[in-house]
């Protein structure tokens, strides 16, 4: 298992943040960790990022409820920007909320890889970084 | 000496003997009696006895008494008094010796009136167009009168013949009657009188009357003999009497009309055959007199019919009445009598020309009327329903008791209203429309749910049906309304809408706490979860580990103010339909306005409240004044901060509400994206340090549980306005 290269978390919790943190850097999980407070933040940033000649993140974690833009603001604006930047972008929705109708959304999405409900513990980051590596 | 030998005076004839000096020798009995003399005329001059005689007669007496063995004669003599007298004489010489005229005998007669006679029946014939005519079949000769040969329209010259007789008989019936009528006179001698149709040489059709007598000579008819009469008008006549009267009597009998003719001094009651017909009785089974009739009376009725014939009798008035009969059957029709007395020259009642009729259908749809109109109004009256008529103008001509209870007026009270008066002004543009439709005859009945205001100013729903009574010319004449009282139904209904819309919000509370639960409650647990699963991880640093302390304590409060607010919405959601106080909202907002004042002036506010000074609401104090401090604060946090802050507050009355603005010139909030959500749990738009996203909620939730509502109006960078309507409380 290689280390990715970025990761970015979109969230609005402080604890979550926090958590999500720890976790990877116990699992070598990135190099560098974006961390955003709502999905305005995030896609300003990102397009900042792309503007910049940066590099996408490889993976993110995206809350559903956030305010100024929630979750599925966020991956509508996302899903705007030219697909070859995108296409190596995993995002995995990450929320609390086990209604079923949200991961049922979620599913709608193409570039969501998969519904991950609260809280994310370290075997799932390390399935993922299997994944990511593959 | 002649005298002597035979007396006169016992001949049956009018004879006188008289001597040749002319004087009475003798006379018979009926001469005295037929010239009014007497016996003491015996020797005296018969002309100066008897002066008025014709000068004819007196010639012919010297003829004979010259040696004219006799003469016989009839004539005239006009009296000085004009008056025409006829004699017939009949004169023979009376002889005793050879050549030597011992006297006359006189045979003399007034025949003035057997002269009458004669010339009546000439002129009569003439008049009544009755000609003679004569046939000698033994040498077939034809002899027609002046009348017969007139009433066929031919000349005097003109020579008929037994052929041509018959020929002028109108073919068919009436040619072939005549032929049959002289081949059997002439045969059997069979006399005939009959009435047939000739077609005259001018070619018009006369009824005539032909009579003929044949002469048998030895079993031989040797002779016709008979009359010839025009009996064309006579006839036509009788034809059209004939039909009349058949028309009449069609016409009565269809009609049912009965004539009657009552002979009030010989009591003879006479009756059509219409009449037996109306009785039900049969012509020999009545007896012709006033009082068979009475007894064909119902008995109740007979008193009366008697008065009203002893009435009309007695010149009280007209015969004009009704009475039932009994038929023989049993069955009762009614009868309608009208007649009019007849009186001689002192005023005396001699009869009674009157009519009959059977009017039992119309007696019967009558009482039938009179019976439904009552049970009509017995069902007007009585109904369950509110029932009126009203006229045009809208004004109740007539309202029952059920209407009246409905809308607690007297019936009194009603007919001073028109029903525009006492409807609901939201109500009467569709009613006067509908009506206006019925008057402009677009349709005839319309049914509407209206509202109507009893005397008390309450609301009445009813259930409203009009429609158009007309006149018998298709005019409107006025309008029945039915009106079914539906408050307890609109009541009960609203009641029920009522709970549905409370059960609905209690849903909704539901799944909003079963979102809030699945999404806010366990948001606090996963991270409770994660935080305890680094404390006892021991791969982790002790930095992390008191970090991980330091979020797990967060994460407690989080849980805890969680349910807190929780708590908050149960709490409001459970004081729902709790009484509410008047409250005044100036008084409150300025509470609220002293209590907020330094955040105003750290934050350079202007605020500008525009209030009515006497307005009050329904509802939870506490409630009001966190609602309208939870709205000042928003429009204080979300302000613009590149504007110079500005916050109005307007309350306005708006029917049964009271309307709280508040204004600002703030961020604004993107409705289009947020809208939905703006007042769920825990949503926040904007990027500030005390966004929580609880306060729209809680005062969404106290706002309704007041019977109130919120709206908002915000456009982004331009600033928003929420609108709270709160119940009017009244002003006492």
């Amino acid at each position: 298992m290689s280390k990715l290269e970025r990761a970015c978390i979109i969230d609005d919790d402080p604890i979550h943040q926090y958590g999500m943190k720890i976790l990877m850097k116990k699992l070598n999980f990135t190099e560098e960790i974006l961390v955003f407070h709502d999905g305005q933040e995030a896609i300003d940033a990102l397009l900042d990022l792309l503007n910049t000649g940066g590099q996408l993140p490889s993976v993110i974690f995206l809350d559903l409820n956030m305010p100024i833009k929630d979750g599925w603001g966020f991956l509508d604006d996302f899903v705007k920007i030219p697909h070859h930047n995108r296409e190596q972008v995993t995002i995995y929705m990450v929320s609390s909320s086990i209604n079923p109708s949200d991961r049922q959304r979620a599913e709608t999405y193409e570039m969501v890889s998969n519904y991950i409900v609260k809280p994310v513990d370290e075997d799932q980051l390390r399935e993922i970084l299997r994944e990511e590596s593959v | 000496m002649i005298a002597n030998q035979v007396s006169l005076h016992t001949f049956p004839v009018s004879v006188a003997l008289l001597s040749t000096d002319l004087s009475f020798l003798d006379f018979s009995g009926i001469w005295l009696e037929n010239f009014g003399l007497s016996q003491n005329i015996k020797g005296k001059s018969f002309f100066r006895s008897m002066p008025k005689l014709p000068e004819e007669l007196q010639l012919d007496i010297q003829y004979c008494l010259d040696g004219v063995g006799e003469r016989c004669d009839s004539a005239k003599v006009t009296h000085e008094d004009g008056e025409v007298v006829w004699y017939e004489w009949k004169l023979n010489t009376v002889n005793t010796g050879q050549d030597k005229v011992d006297g006359v005998i006189l045979i003399l007669e007034d025949i003035t009136e057997k002269k009458l006679e004669e010339q009546l029946l000439k002129k009569s014939l003439e008049v009544a167009r009755i000609g003679g005519w004569e046939v000698d079949l033994l040498d077939n000769t034809i002899y027609w009168s002046k009348i017969t040969r007139e009433i066929h329209e031919v000349p005097e010259d003109f020579v008929p013949n037994l052929e041509t007789g018959i020929s002028f008989y109108k073919e068919g019936y009436s040619r072939d009657t005549i032929t049959r009528l002289v081949k059997e006179g002439i045969e059997n001698g069979a006399s005939w009188d009959t009435e047939l149709q000739i077609v005259t040489a001018n070619g018009k059709d006369v009824w005539v009357r032909a009579i003929g007598e044949p002469e048998m000579v030895d079993g031989k008819c040797v002779r016709l003999v008979g009359t010839f009469q025009d009996i064309d008008r006579s006839k036509k006549a009788e034809i059209a009497y004939k039909l009349v009267s058949e028309r009449h009597a069609r016409a009565t009998r269809t009609a049912g009309i009965g004539i009657w003719e009552y002979d009030i001094v010989n009591n003879d009651l006479y009756w059509d055959e219409n009449m037996y017909r109306l009785y039900g009785v049969k012509k020999s089974d009545f007896e012709g007199v006033y009082s068979a009739w009475e007894s064909c009376v119902l008995p109740e009725d007979q008193e009366e019919s008697a008065k009203a014939v002893s009435d009309a009798i007695a010149g009280k008035g007209d015969f004009d009445t009704n009475f039932r009969v009994r038929w023989p059957n049993g069955e009762i029709r009614w009868i309608k009598a009208e007649a009019s007395v007849m009186r001689d020259e002192n005023g005396k009642a001699l009869k009674m020309i009157g009519v009959n009729q059977d009017i039992t259908e119309l007696k019967t749809a009558q009482l039938q009327l009179i019976q439904s109109e009552e049970s009509l109004q017995g069902a007007f009256e009585n109904s369950s329903v509110g029932m009126a008529l009203v006229s045009q103008d809208g004004s109740f001509i007539k309202a029952n008791q059920s209407l009246c209870k409905s809308l607690g007026y007297t019936s009194g009270e009603l007919s001073r209203l028109t029903f525009q008066e006492i409807t609901h002004p939201d109500d009467i543009d569709i009613d006067l429309s509908l009506l206006s439709e019925v008057i402009n005859g677009d349709r005839s009945t319309y049914q509407i749910e209206k509202r109507y205001f009893n005397k008390k100013g309450q609301v009445v729903h009813v259930f409203l049906t009009v429609t158009a009574v007309k006149k018998i010319n298709g005019e409107l004449s006025h309008f029945i309304s039915q009106i079914v009282d539906i408050t307890s139904r609109v009541e009960a209904s609203n009641k029920l809408k009522g709970l549905l819309e409370l059960t609905t919000s209690q849903n909704n509370s539901l799944l909003n706490f079963a979102h809030i639960v699945s999404h806010n409650l366990r948001s606090h647990t996963a991270n409770l979860s994660m935080i305890t699963g680094f404390l006892l991880d021991n791969e982790i640093s002790t930095e992390e580990h008191q970090e991980s302390l330091k979020m797990l304590k967060r994460a407690a409060n989080g849980l805890d103010e969680t349910i807190a607010h929780l708590n908050e919405v149960v709490q409001v959601k459970l004081e729902a339909g709790k009484k509410l106080r008047k409250i005044s909202l100036a008084k409150t907002v300025n509470k609220v306005l002293k209590d907020v004042s330094a955040l105003i002036t750290e934050n350079r506010q202007q605020v500008l409240v525009n209030t009515p000074k006497e307005v009050y609401i329904k509802g939870i104090s506490a409630y009001v004044e966190s609602i309208v401090l939870n709205l000042i604060t928003n429009a204080i946090k979300y302000r613009d901060p590149q504007k110079e802050g500005k916050i109005n507050i307007n309350i306005t009355v708006e029917g049964n509400h009271v309307v709280l603005e508040v204004e600002d010139n703030g961020l604004g909030i993107d409705l289009d994206r947020y809208g939905k959500k703006l007042f769920g749990m825990y949503k926040t738009f904007h990027k500030h340090k005390d966004a929580r996203g609880i306060g729209l909620f809680i005062t969404k939730n106290q706002i309704e549980s007041m019977g109130g509502a919120i709206t908002v109006e915000s456009e982004v960078n331009k600033g928003t306005i929420f609108k709270v309507k709160f119940l009017k409380a009244e002003q006492v």
